[in-house]
């Protein structure tokens, strides 16, 4: 009798929608520019219905890791684990101002990120990577530099 | 066509456009959710890995029981909301020849203290971030958690879930297996 409820069942979950979540990088699109030669900004673009962890979002030049991001404030919400957590929505931007002098004009930049998705998934931790040319002093931003540019793709 | 029945035409396309844009939207959340393709779960089976406490352990070790292998990581919500669910069903099936398994994409400092407060009566094996390439092998192509596969006792993929697990799903697949 079990056996034949769950088989009566399984033609229902075949024909269930195949699951469309993004993978992180599209998910959590990240881009960034110098805006002069002592400060960088980060851009994440967060597709609707997933969000990223503003406590998770590291920024590293050369390995070395940015100490001070300018992290906007994110929507609070209390997770019965960890507490309080900030989340991010949307889009961020987030200036990071450089430490110490950068040696030559190339440099790139690492974000690591970690999101879920409202349908009831997460991702690991996530590493992108761009790499940015420095503007000469007093020059204005450098161009915008995508990490996974989109690619061109029939189904969108 | 009168002024009227323009303005309704455009009532009755608007409604049916709304109507196929929400389908869809509920569409795009529907996690995958399938009877897999019966296939041999040879490669999870050959798997070792070490438990909370080092010791290596194969999953080899419970073939003959309906194993449900369960991707998880302490960082990951929805997979720590559905656990007490799995913790009542070992509880309730074990004795059946259910035996669940954690998998931890994670470090085991940090699954340690959680298995405890969660009162975890199944073994968790710490995968680190490789047990993702393993979930990968397994149809979790977009390498997300939590991932749930259920083998069945001649040791094939019975069943496997991206995303929380439907408590009536769970008992329905494990009752047909058991």
């Amino acid at each position: 009798m079990l056996a034949l409820a769950g088989t009566g069942l399984l033609p229902c979950e075949l024909n269930a929608a195949e699951p469309k979540l993004l993978p992180p990088e599209q998910a959590f699109r990240f881009a960034a520019r110098a805006l002069d030669d002592h400060t960088l900004e980060a851009r994440f673009t967060i597709a609707a219905g997933y969000y990223l962890y503003r406590d998770k979002l590291k920024f590293a030049v050369a390995d070395s890791v940015i100490a001070n991001p300018l992290l906007p404030p994110g929507k609070v919400k209390t997770d019965e684990f960890f507490g309080r957590v900030e989340t991010y929505r949307g889009a961020v931007v987030v200036k990071l101002p450089l430490g110490a002098p950068i040696t030559g004009r190339t440099l790139v930049l690492a974000a690591d990120s970690q999101g879920c998705a409202d349908a009831g998934v997460c991702y690991p931790p996530t590493q992108q990577k761009v790499t940015l040319e420095l503007p000469e002093a007093g020059r204005g931003p450098g161009k915008l530099v995508d990490a996974n540019p989109a690619k061109k793709n029939w189904f969108n | 066509m009168t002024r009227s029945s323009v303005v309704k035409w455009i009532v009755i396309a608007s409604a049916a456009i709304l109507a196929l844009a929400a389908g869809s939207y509920f569409g795009v959340r529907t996690l995958q959710s399938k009877p897999a393709a019966t296939r041999p779960a040879t490669g999870l089976l050959g798997t070792t890995l070490p438990d909370a406490e080092g010791r290596q352990q194969r999953i080899e070790q419970w073939r003959g029981k309906v194993v449900v292998i369960n991707f998880w990581a302490t960082w990951c919500a929805p997979c720590r909301e559905e656990m007490p669910l799995f913790v009542r069903v070992q509880h309730e099936l074990g004795e059946r020849g259910l035996q669940f398994v954690g998998i931890a994409v994670d470090q085991v400092e940090k699954v340690k203290p959680f298995a405890r407060e969660l009162g975890l009566n199944y073994p968790i094996l710490i995968g680190g971030y490789g047990a993702m390439e393993l979930s990968r092998a397994l149809g979790n192509t977009v390498m997300a958690l939590p991932f749930t596969v259920i083998i069945d006792r001649q040791g094939n993929i019975a069943y496997e879930q991206l995303g929380v697990v439907k408590p009536e799903t769970l008992r329905r697949t494990l009752e047909t297996l058991l």
